[in-house]
């Protein structure tokens, strides 16, 4: 074990001490490790040159609030190893629902069932017919995308509450907007769901080993059918922020939101496969996400360089894997040494 | 799903198929529909597509507008048939090529503008081809990342280096170049696009069922674990997949280029679907190992024929949005259903 790490990273040695393996140990134990990584460095760097990110926090949170929230959805679904591609359309389509009903408590609760019925839906696929989680909701992603367009004939629709939108952009607690108390109030409901709660606790077993809690008599489907209405539920609160805070729904919105919520809980270190992760991991990954594009916005960067930085980012975290890449770097020190000969051990 | 939801049945249904192995053959006489429609049922939903077309909707038999399908179903269908790899190889999907084909349209246009050589551009392009493939398929291949977010990054990565380099701008090319001609050029009705498609879907079927790499990504795509233990480097399968897709991507860029004799970095948007609508419903299926480049080819006819009507019809962007992603599902479904019906 200590000659592989060596072989990885003959770098680290050079600051060798106890404190170090210590530290290794937790990082092998959690997998929030990349995060926080990434937490320091952004922060650190974004202090240096752009302070201006943490004296006026409150634009930082409100980020944070936007890149988290359907990220924190996200994360109970991906903990049961399935994907769901279709938040960014949830959020579009539940915020038009909402603005084309006149009647704005109406209006919410449509779109708040929206998300629910899209999560069932989605569920539906997967559990019942039995399509691959990607596919399906990759379908429903094109699908409501689609919807949205057609609710709101090709362009953005009014809020005829327009008042209740330009309070919701006020300070509501302190220097809170209600966009972030939100954010904190689902950022707790969810992760006392899945650590106290017996039914989100399942979602690990779900995620680690779905036959194991099959034989456990953990009811699988109707864990996987919770997910995805968490999911689609999130999305739908996501798209109602939005369409507030702009008085208007726009069909084309959160066109940015599925790679940074994607981006979010995989360095936040929710595997892909499922049965790792935790919601703490998420918040940590969107808020260096969140600190990064805000300190990046200041500094004058443009969108597009933004989204290569935050698709480097995703690509980055997506294949450092901590459960698996000892066992990559393996392969690929075999892949490379020989062409033809290389036999990668299981990944 | 269904494996782990009821393991005991599944088991049983197992032991019970082995133990009446001999009745096997007369079973598989026995017709089932949905297998069949999940096989062969691409054939029918599109000879019953274009009938319907072709009788209840004014304009679809005319001959100006049959060559505009084949010009718009050209570089759609060079990337379904391309990206056919990666879908056999159990990847999901090639995301990517949204950002591919847009590339590659640029390239073509601003480098052989600026430099006055076609070659030099295409060159160019195939050196990004190549990238992307590379870098997808090592993602994939090596380190075993899930092939939906390495091409959902690179897609983003991609799109936002040419947005920066490009400036969002529209590139014109030269009235009487050589791309234009291209763009132009017909063989009796069919555009010379047409032919390329088809020569690019006889090579690929050509690799995928004759040679040991095709056969690879087939065995790769259905059986993993089994692949890597027979010995072979599984890593090369998965990114020759990419790299085949990257330059389907490219091809599909080029020809949409010359067909407009113009480039802009939204040239790729709906590729990604409308490939992955194409290869579904053609019958080539996502849980990998199963499928073919010329069931690709017809799938492309019936998403091509689809869009055209809808077109014709009047329909909005946000309809053939809502019916592409239906059909998705649909196909999808089919097979999955199609699997069980036949595993049962």
């Amino acid at each position: 074990m200590t000659d592989q790490q060596q072989d990885t990273a003959p770098g680290l040695d050079l600051v060798s001490s106890e404190g170090l393996s210590q530290w290794r140990k937790v990082l092998a134990r959690r997998t929030e490790g990349r995060a926080v990584a990434l937490l320091v460095i952004v922060s650190a760097v974004t202090l240096v040159m752009e302070p201006i990110v943490f004296t006026s926090y409150e634009v930082t949170l409100g980020r944070l609030a936007l890149i988290g929230l359907v990220a924190l959805g996200l994360t109970a679904v991906i903990l049961m190893g399935e994907l769901d591609l279709a938040v960014a359309s949830t959020l579009a389509f539940s915020g038009v629902v909402m603005a084309s009903i006149d009647n704005l408590a109406l209006g919410i609760l449509a779109a708040l069932a929206a998300g629910l019925l899209i999560g069932v839906v989605n569920a539906f696929f997967v559990v019942v017919v039995g399509i691959n989680s990607f596919i399906a909701t990759l379908g429903m992603l094109f699908f409501l995308r689609g919807a949205a367009f057609v609710l709101s004939n090709e362009e953005p629709v009014r809020l005829v509450a327009r008042d209740a939108g330009i309070a919701f952009g006020r300070p509501l607690l302190g220097p809170l907007t209600p966009r972030i108390l939100i954010f904190i109030a689902a950022f707790a409901a969810l992760q006392l769901f899945v650590t106290r709660v017996r039914a989100g606790r399942e979602f690990y077993a779900v995620g680690g080993n779905r036959e194991a809690a099959y034989d456990a008599g953990i009811p699988v489907r109707r864990r996987i059918f919770t997910g995805f209405m968490i999911s689609g539920f999130v999305s739908a609160l996501a798209g109602i922020i939005n369409t507030l805070e702009r008085t208007a729904a726009d069909p084309t919105a959160g066109s940015t939101v599925l790679l940074a919520s994607f981006a979010a809980a995989i360095i936040g270190g929710v595997l892909l496969t499922g049965g790792r992760g935790s919601i703490v991991g998420t918040l940590i990954g969107a808020a260096s996400l969140g600190i990064l594009q805000v300190g990046l916005t200041l500094s004058g960067v443009q969108v597009d360089v933004q989204n290569i930085v935050i698709g480097a980012i995703l690509f980055i975290a997506v294949i450092t894997d901590p459960s698996t890449l000892r066992a990559v770097l393996g392969n690929a020190r075999a892949f490379l040494r020989s062409g033809s000969e290389a036999q990668p051990q299981t990944g | 799903m269904s494996a782990p939801e009821q393991p005991p049945v599944e088991t049983q249904d197992a032991v019970a198929t082995a133990l009446e192995e001999p009745a096997g053959l007369e079973q598989e006489q026995e017709f089932k529909l949905l297998p069949w429609l999940a096989d062969r049922g691409i054939v029918l939903f599109t000879l019953v597509l274009i009938l319907f077309a072709a009788v209840f909707v004014d304009g679809f038999a005319s001959l100006a507008n049959i060559t505009d399908v084949f010009n718009r179903a050209a570089p759609i269908g060079i990337v379904a048939v391309a990206m056919t790899f990666v879908v056999i190889s159990a990847n999901y999907l090639d995301l990517s090529v949204v950002a591919m084909v847009a590339t590659a349209a640029v390239t073509l246009i601003a480098v052989s503008n600026s430099t006055g050589s076609i070659a030099m551009a295409m060159l160019a392009a195939l050196g990004i081809a190549l990238v992307y493939g590379l870098v997808n398929g090592v993602a994939v291949g090596v380190f075993k990342a899930n092939a939906v977010i390495v091409t959902l990054s690179t897609t983003f990565i991609g799109l936002g280096i040419l947005r920066w380099a490009s400036g969002g701008s529209i590139y014109f090319g030269p009235q009487d170049g050589a791309i234009r001609e291209f763009g132009l050029a017909k063989l009796g009705p069919f555009p010379l696009s047409m032919l390329v498609l088809i020569l690019i879907t006889l090579l690929l079927s050509y690799v995928l069922t004759r040679t040991t790499f095709g056969f690879l990504v087939k065995s790769y795509g259905s059986n993993r674990a089994a692949t890597r233990l027979a010995g072979v480097n599984t890593a090369w399968v998965v990114i020759g997949a990419f790299v085949i897709s990257a330059i389907g991507a490219m091809i599909g860029g080029f020809v949409l280029a010359a067909f407009s004799n113009t480039a802009v970095s939204t040239n790729g948007t709906g590729y990604d679907f409308r490939a992955l609508a194409a290869i579904v419903i053609g019958g080539t299926s996502v849980f990998g190992g199963k499928g073919s480049v010329l069931r690709t080819l017809l799938g492309v006819v019936f998403v091509s024929v689809l869009t055209n009507l809808m077109v014709l019809s009047g329909l909005g962007f946000g309809l053939q949005q809502m019916a592409i992603g239906a059909l998705i599902v649909a196909a999808v479904s089919l097979d999955a259903l199609a699997r069980k019906a036949g595993a049962a």
